[in-house]
């Protein structure tokens, strides 16, 4: 007979909530296995914390979102957001399912190429684009995104420079009836600066005018402003057609559908508010079918939405510390995830799950992580099964930002392992060293050791 | 000047074919044979030739269909009238009056029984030859001012007259051969179709027909001996057989049935075993009958159960694939079956209307033709779509809410262009597992597509469609949502073809044009085929750039640089349209012609003509068949007419088995590379493989690489062991 895990004794006001038809008890499911791969196993072969990407979350989650549009509308294509995550093997697994590659940096832009994406297949996004990238954007045949007049006036002098139309589109902001507005990205539609760009672009005929991009924001939990802003997209390809005889070939719809993750805040849990994919596509693809745009010249719909097509593949998984009695009497857990590593943390109330089984005792608890600052809270407050110094978790729905914005920072980052559709596990990032920081460092001469 | 030299060259092919089409061939050099044999007898090979000549220059001149008169169509029944009054009288002012009113006759006859049994899509063979001679010659008896002829009974003094005593030895030495009686019969039937009954025109005839055609000649054989035997058989007099002669009739029925009107193959040729016999009986008794009248039947039996068997083909309501008619007459057995062979894989839909599927993205078939719930009997030839998930399943989550399901409140799309002939939009979808049997086909729009085409589409959701009855719609246009109305527990898309325009109608057995199907390791590309169950079937994407590089108009040139073997050239073609709005691809230089076909969705050429070898027969070979949407790494897969591929000599034994057995075969293999740029493609690369199999085994292989570029640019490498070509060709 297996021993029967300790749980410490705690005392907890009883306080009766909604029974269920299993009663008042509280389950918390554990998470033993990632994709039939042992979570106590993994850690013991390549430490904790420990960051697990499943290839197959991300294949049938990809798969999933191509099917929503693909059924909806007769030009699809998705193309991966790096900043979301740019492990190369995170990349190369959208990749290979046909994405292409959406970059708002010369760094990312580089990635790409180095991921063997061909220049033609790359969208270049963002506010910041160097000339030297611009440059190399033009001459690799790249997508660019116009976001303001001064990078369209560096591009019209660099297309004269290089005797080449660049193709770009302009990026789009308008008024889509939700709260916070993105007004500062691209050019608005509803002041008529959008049109004010298109008419420079195509009197100039310096560009390749191919498409039209709109980005309304991140983690929308609404699916209406999604139809509006191609509404408003299809508006201005109408009016193109119109006004200049010019068809262009895509709609980028750009990102921002929410994941399952719950916001702080929320009343409800994110796996049931946010929408699905299908719901998503409806309101896009409607309103596109809709538009005046001629069926036959309906122009290829872009997606470039990354945080719902990796952040359920990804799982952070890690140890308890210590558990812990603040002075107001509250219980705390500390643990080896901080801040450092789940940046997402200070927007979602993360789901954390024990990795063995538990009894139905749980505890108000907050989770805070390693670091020695005050800022780093995990969870300010949740109902936690008691687990003791050793025990090992899983925090699940991670795989979105974690990877490009965590920092180095009191400590070094962990490993990171993809398990295969066949699970087989392949670290796909190795943990830093005191190496790896030291070799970026250069001690000047005079603060280096005498040699005697 | 270049209009008389036309004329000229006409006239001496209509005058070469009135010879050869005797044995339904336009080979020149049998026909050149046929000439020389009818001048074995100087005079009557003169009046049949006097005869060919007035006829086909009256029908010229009376303007009938020029390429009616050009294959000797008209021409060959005044010769055999001709070379018979020949046979028969001598000269005289009075024959020769007579031989220009029978030619005229003749000529009446041919052009009056096309007129009206051709409508009946017969032939008229020789009965105006043999009504036209039977006329004169009952007539003749009269005309007492005209000369009998007595050469053919006297042979040797004819001989002697014209050779000496050499040729009478020789003649002699001929006789004396040993060629086995049966043989000899076959060889001198085969010369009394030209009124020569000597074993050395058999021969030279005989001979001709084996270079003209295996096929006829083995056929010419079977249906000898076949009549040979039954003779033996039932004892009859051979004599009667042998003596007048009458031995064509089975040879050239076992040619006409066997190899020329209907598709040489094992069915064939047992039929003719069949007919042969019913020849040889309706011979004898028509002999008796004729006997009366002092006529001979000449190749009435031939006629007559030629004529029968054909006619009564026409009525089967089902063709089987043993026996099938030619449509395409190319004069030559051998061509019609290797052309037939090739043919009836790939244009056996050209004419069907183009249909595509109804909806966007990647469907699963829930239920194909035959299928195992509700496509039986009347309504068997339909198709049930779903959307499946990874899983498998056709809906998240538990699948009790009809939004659960995949394909629910999907985009239907119309399947082809059409008129909107009815639009049902008020039936309640039913909740997940219940039917309505009251209004079995739920929401439904049927569409027109053709007279007598119709496609229908049910079950749709309620209130979703977005056309009304009488609308026009375009391929691809949205017409409504999947639903769940009807005889539908679950959500998905009925969709079946039918005749008639209502709802409820029985379902037409129908292709897909063109559809991609993922087979899971990979994509085919599917043509003309019916999605069967569990197929993961979408719609071709089409590719602009290939779109437009095989958009060839009537008035556009092709302009070719190209080095063969180091050598350079440079050709400009015409892109030329016919009469019967066949394009093709012509190169004025070489007289070849390329027949091609574009439906907007697949671009392959039908045909071809000219010299084998050369730019234009490459390119042939090379854009056999392309896809015009782009899709890396798939593959294409075809056949050629092995005729276009094997010489003469190469297909010389094939030739003889080909109605049973094709060892010999060739293949055509398109492979889909690179395409520079997903959204304007400025390049694609592709690789075709031109290769000739011996019993499936690779004997040549022709790798061409491919690449074509914007603004009608094609570049090919072609790298034939022989031919080493690199070609820039730009369509203007």
């Amino acid at each position: 007979m297996e021993k029967i895990a300790f749980e410490r004794p705690f005392i907890k006001k009883l306080s009766a909530g909604m029974p269920s038809k299993f009663g008042m008890k509280t389950e918390i499911k554990p998470v033993t296995h990632i994709d039939d791969v042992a979570v106590e196993e993994l850690i013991q072969k390549y430490g904790s914390p420990l960051f697990v990407i499943s290839e197959k979350t991300m294949r049938e989650t990809y798969q999933e979102a191509y099917r929503a549009f693909s059924t909806r509308y007769p030009k699809v294509q998705f193309a991966w957001s790096y900043k979301t995550n740019y492990l190369d093997a995170v990349c190369r697994v959208f990749h290979q399912e046909g994405s292409w590659a959406e970059v708002v940096s010369g760094f990312e832009f580089d990635k790409a190429l180095a991921n063997g994406i061909p220049g033609n297949k790359i969208l270049f996004n963002g506010p910041d684009k160097p000339e030297e990238y611009l440059k190399k954007a033009i001459e690799q045949k790249a997508y660019i995104h116009i976001d303001h007049f001064d990078e369209l006036y560096t591009l019209k002098q660099l297309a004269a420079t290089l005797k080449t139309r660049p193709r770009v589109a302009i990026r789009v902001n308008m008024d889509v009836g939700i709260y916070p507005k993105w007004d500062r990205f691209g050019f608005n539609y509803e002041n008529g600066e959008a049109w004010d760009a298109l008419n420079r672009i195509m009197i100039s005929e310096s560009f390749e005018l191919e498409g039209l991009h709109a980005h309304i924001g991140t983690y929308m939990m609404t699916t209406e402003a999604y139809g509006i802003a191609a509404a408003k997209l299809a508006d201005l390809a109408t009016g193109l057609e119109r006004k200049y005889g010019h068809v262009i070939k895509y709609i980028d719809m750009g990102g921002g559908f929410a994941s399952k993750n719950t916001l702080k805040g929320a009343y409800l849990p994110g796996t049931d508010t946010a929408p699905s994919f299908d719901e998503y596509a409806e309101a896009i693809t409607s309103a596109l079918i809709n538009s005046g745009i001629k069926p036959e010249n309906l122009p290829m719909l872009i997606l470039e939405t990354g945080r719902a097509l990796i952040d359920d593949a990804g799982y952070l998984l890690g140890t308890v510390i210590a558990n812990k009695r603040l002075s107001s009497g509250y219980r705390s857990t500390i643990v080896d995830v901080g801040v450092n590593l789940l940046f997402t943390s200070f927007w979602y109330e993360h789901q954390i799950s024990p990795a063995r089984p538990t009894t139905q005792h749980t505890e108000e608890t907050a989770v805070f992580g390693p670091l020695c600052m005050n800022i780093d809270v995990i969870r300010e407050s949740m109902v936690f099964p008691l687990l003791k110094t050793g025990d090992r978790f899983v925090i699940s729905r991670i795989g979105a930002y974690n990877m490009t914005q965590w920092m180095q920072f009191i400590t070094l980052r962990p490993n990171v392992v993809m398990i295969d559709p066949e699970s087989k596990v392949h670290l796909i990032r190795e943990k830093e060293s005191l190496e790896t920081i030291r070799q970026q460092e250069r001690i000047p001469g005079h603060l280096q050791a005498k040699k005697q | 000047m270049k209009k008389l030299k036309a004329e000229t060259l006409l006239f001496l092919r209509c005058t070469a074919n009135s010879y050869s089409q005797v044995f339904f061939s336009d080979n020149l050099v049998f026909a050149v044979l046929l000439i020389m044999v009818t001048f074995f007898d100087a005079f009557a090979g003169f009046c049949g030739l006097l005869s060919v000549l007035i006829t086909n220059l009256l029908a010229r001149a009376l303007h009938f269909h020029p390429e009616t008169i050009r294959k000797g169509l008209l021409g060959f029944n005044s010769l055999l009238v001709g070379l018979g009054l020949g046979i028969y009288f001598g000269p005289g002012w009075l024959f020769f009056l007579i031989l220009v009113l029978a030619s005229v006759f003749t000529l009446f006859i041919s052009m009056s029984l096309q007129g009206v049994i051709g409508k009946y899509g017969l032939p008229a063979l020789s009965m105006p030859f043999i009504l036209s001679l039977w006329l004169v010659f009952l007539a003749t008896r009269d005309f007492t001012a005209l000369g009998i002829s007595d050469r053919g009974i006297y042979t040797l003094n004819d001989l002697y007259l014209i050779g000496g005593n050499r040729l009478v030895a020789l003649y002699e030495w001929w006789n004396s051969l040993a060629i086995p009686e049966s043989l000899r019969t076959y060889f001198i039937s085969l010369g009394a179709i030209f009124f020569q009954y000597s074993v050395l025109s058999g021969i030279m005839i005989a001979m001709g027909l084996l270079y003209f055609s295996r096929i006829a000649f083995s056929l010419s054989l079977l249906g000898f001996y076949a009549a040979y035997l039954f003779y033996h058989i039932i004892g009859a007099d051979l004599n009667s057989f042998n003596y007048s002669y009458i031995g064509f009739n089975y040879i050239l029925t076992s040619i006409a049935i066997g190899g020329f009107f209907l598709i040489p193959s094992r069915a064939s040729y047992l039929w003719t075993l069949f007919l042969i016999p019913l020849v040889a009986i309706i011979t004898i008794s028509l002999n008796k009958i004729f006997l009366v009248f002092g006529l001979s039947i000449y190749a009435l039996p031939f006629n007559l159960i030629v004529l029968l068997f054909l006619y009564v083909l026409k009525f089967r309501t089902r063709v089987s694939e043993g026996l099938r008619e030619v449509w395409v007459q190319y004069n030559q057995p051998e061509k019609n079956l290797y052309t037939f062979i090739n043919e009836s894989d790939r244009f056996r839909y050209l004419q069907y209307f183009p249909f595509k599927l109804p909806f966007w993205g990647e469907w699963t078939v829930s239920q194909g033709h035959d299928g195992e719930y509700t496509h039986k009997d009347e309504w068997k030839h339909a198709w049930d779509f779903v959307i499946q998930g990874n899983d498998g399943k056709t809906y998240k989550k538990e699948g009790e809410n009809l939004e659960d399901y995949h394909c629910f409140n999907k985009s239907v799309t119309a399947p082809g262009e059409g008129v909107v002939e009815e639009v049902v939009d008020d039936v309640h979808d039913n909740p997940v597992g219940e039917v309505n049997l009251k209004q079995n086909w739920g929401n439904t729009i049927v569409i027109r597509h053709k007279d007598g085409l119709y496609s229908k589409l049910s079950h749709l959701k309620k209130e979703s469609a977005t056309v009304k009855p009488g609308d026009r719609v375009k391929e691809g246009q949205v017409i409504a949502r999947v639903g769940n109305s009807g005889r539908s527990p679950y959500p998905h898309l009925h969709f079946q073809l039918q005749t008639t325009p209502y709802i409820g109608s029985a379902t037409l057995d129908y292709p897909i044009s063109y559809f991609i199907r993922n087979t899971g390791n990979g994509y085919c590309f599917c043509m003309h085929q019916k999605p069967a169950r569990d197929w993961q079937v979408s719609n071709i994407q089409l590719n602009p750039l290939l779109q437009k590089s095989f958009r060839l108009i009537p008035g556009q040139h092709i302009r070719c640089e190209y080095t063969h073997n180091h050598l350079p050239h440079s050709e400009e073609w015409e892109i030329n349209a016919d009469a019967y709005n066949k394009s093709y691809i012509h190169c004025r230089e070489t007289g070849a012609k390329a027949y091609f076909h574009n439906d907007g969705s697949l671009f392959y050429f039908t045909h071809y003509q000219g010299k084998r070898s050369g730019l234009l027969y490459y390119i042939y070979l090379s854009f056999y068949k392309i896809p015009l949407g782009f899709y890396k790494n798939l593959k294409i897969d075809d056949s050629y007419p092995v005729h276009f591929l094997f010489s003469r000599t190469q297909l010389f034994l094939q030739d003889f088995l080909a109605p049973f057995f094709m060892f010999l075969g060739t293949r055509y293999t398109l492979e889909y590379l690179e395409q520079d740029d997903d959204m304007s493609p400025g390049s694609i690369s592709l690789k075709a493989l031109i290769t000739t199999r011996f019993l499936r085994q690779p004997l040549k292989r022709i790798p061409v690489d491919i690449t074509l570029e914007t603004g009608g640019v094609y570049r090919l490498e072609i790298k034939a062991k022989k031919d080493k070509i690199r070609a820039t060709c730009t369509v203007f």
